[in-house]
């Protein structure tokens, strides 16, 4: 910008505070983006997706920034926009399908297509993934926060706008699913132990 | 399922905890001792624990499409982006009204007279767009100067200003060529026009004054009509315009209905391009229209400003009443 008059060096040292937010929070992306974004891409199956809607959690959480108290879970906080982002996505997704639906009568198969399609080697791992990818979303939010990202019961229940004990029935409910969808995929002998 | 028996019904979501590590003591404790006793829900742990253990396989294992790297360079450009329109604002009372004080990234960007009473959220938005956020703090330092301004015990605002919301480069120079008014001084819309090389633009430059989104701080209140009448300020609050001055020593009466006049036979007077100050009555000063000249309310602001007293009206021996 012009120099001159309108930027009289000197000034009045009120930026610092300022500044020093920035840095703080070049450090929270730092620490967490790679994780917000894979907790994304599990919970949308799709890397466009999860590019997406992990940029636009850091602009939100940017703007918030200033706002969170001190000593505030950045972490867990970064999850419940992350997942409220999440839900906003899914919503509008199956708005589009509805249309599609409606208009070309050519809704899309139910299960969204796995990110770029490359085959993972160990098929029991692979089908764990599967049936997490078709579990109702909140049984799948709250699974994926707990089992993969090691986040609290109380931390899901904000995340999910619930109650710790219904984040804890969403995971185990989950669980359930996942024990019914490997019948036949368990490996044989673990189950008996005298 | 529906035979299953209510001891093992009762038992399973401690199963289910204990599979996956995190069942409190007393609940593992009755776990175990209930798969001891029963066969089936000794296989249920087994299988969840397996189940369990490919779980934390899966999130050990490749995860396709796991690649940060170019979402984390789109969100550095985006964030960057994003700061640079970010705008803090503070509000607070002041001796002239409450006041909006605004800053970006770049530097201050808003100085605002706000409506003395209703909501001002609305106000607000259309002032600064979305991307504004109030943080009190951000603007303090700004605000405890500005303050001191007010009160006359600052004479100087030394902001680096962030001056993107111009609407045009004309209104650049004319804000530019109004910020080089010195403390104390005042001159004409057509003076400023006369500054800025486009004489003839006198109209230009009050509607660009109109719109100075910096007022106090780009002092658009040291800009007066060619007769010395205040003419206007802050849409219809001309009397904001008359205390601003007042508080820098230039006196102005009230002349006809709301509006105030400097009268130039009570204002020390300086000929544009000259070095000394004199007396309005020196040589032919009073037949040039006010855009050639600056005039001064007290001697001290023309000698703050670098100008020395004339040799010979002196105006440093024969001081105009106070």
């Amino acid at each position: 910008m012009d120099a001159g008059l309108f930027s009289q060096a000197g000034g009045t040292g009120v930026s610092t505070g300022r500044v020093m937010a920035e840095d703080a929070f070049e450090a929270v992306v730092g620490a967490h983006h790679a994780e917000i974004r894979r907790y994304l891409l599990r919970v949308t199956a799709r890397a466009s997706d999860a590019d997406d809607l992990s940029q636009e959690t850091f602009l939100r959480a940017f703007r918030a920034y200033r706002t969170l108290p001190a000593g505030a879970n950045v972490r867990a906080w970064l999850f419940t926009i992350a997942t409220n982002l999440g839900r906003n996505h899914f919503r509008a997704q199956s708005r589009r399908r509805r249309a599609y639906a409606a208009v070309a009568l050519e809704a899309p198969a139910g299960a969204p297509d796995r990110a770029d399609g490359r085959l993972i080697a160990d098929e029991a791992r692979a089908r764990v993934e599967q049936v997490i990818g078709g579990l109702p979303e909140k049984q799948r939010l709250a699974f994926v926060m707990r089992k993969m990202h090691e986040l609290g019961y109380a931390e899901i229940g904000t995340s999910l706008r619930c109650s710790e004990e219904s984040a804890r029935a969403h995971v185990f409910q989950a669980l359930r699913k996942i024990r019914k969808g490997l019948d036949g995929h368990l490996p044989v002998g673990t189950e008996r132990r005298s | 399922m529906s035979k299953m028996p209510a001891s093992c019904r009762e038992i399973e979501p401690h199963l289910l905890a204990a599979a996956m590590g995190e069942a409190a003591p007393p609940a593992a404790e009755r776990v175990r001792a209930h798969v001891a006793e029963c066969g089936e829900c000794r296989e249920e742990l087994g299988r969840y624990r397996a189940v369990d253990g490919l779980v934390h396989a899966a999130r050990r294992g490749p995860l396709p499409g796991d690649d940060a790297t170019l979402a984390r360079a789109q969100l550095t450009a985006r964030l960057a982006d994003l700061r640079s329109r970010m705008v803090s604002f503070g509000i607070f009372p002041s001796p002239l009204g409450p006041l909006l004080i605004g800053r970006s990234e770049v530097g201050v960007a808003l100085v605002q007279y706000l409506p003395a009473s209703g909501s001002l959220g609305g106000h607000v938005r259309r002032l600064l767009g979305e991307e504004a956020i109030e943080d009190p703090a951000a603007t303090e330092a700004l605000r405890a100067e500005l303050i001191e301004y007010l009160e006359g015990r600052r004479a100087r605002l030394d902001w680096t200003l962030d001056l993107r919301r111009t609407r045009s480069d004309f209104q650049r120079r004319v804000l530019e060529a109004t910020a080089a008014l010195p403390y104390g001084a005042v001159t004409s819309y057509a003076g400023i026009a006369v500054r800025i090389g486009a004489p003839s633009a006198v109209r230009p430059v009050a509607q660009a004054l109109r719109w100075n989104p910096l007022p106090i701080v780009i002092p658009c209140h040291r800009v007066i009509g060619g007769t010395g009448d205040l003419t206007g300020y802050a849409g219809k609050r001309v009397e904001l315009k008359q205390r601003l001055l007042a508080v820098e020593g230039v006196k102005a009466q009230p002349a006809g209905h709301h509006d105030f006049r400097v009268h130039r036979e009570a204002m020390y007077t300086l000929m544009n391009g000259e070095v000394e100050y004199c007396l309005p009555t020196c040589g032919s000063l009073s037949s040039h229209p006010l855009s050639d000249l600056t005039l001064f309310g007290t001697r001290e602001r023309a000698e703050a400003a670098g100008f020395a007293p004339c040799t010979s009206c002196r105006p440093d021996l024969h001081p105009l009443p106070a």
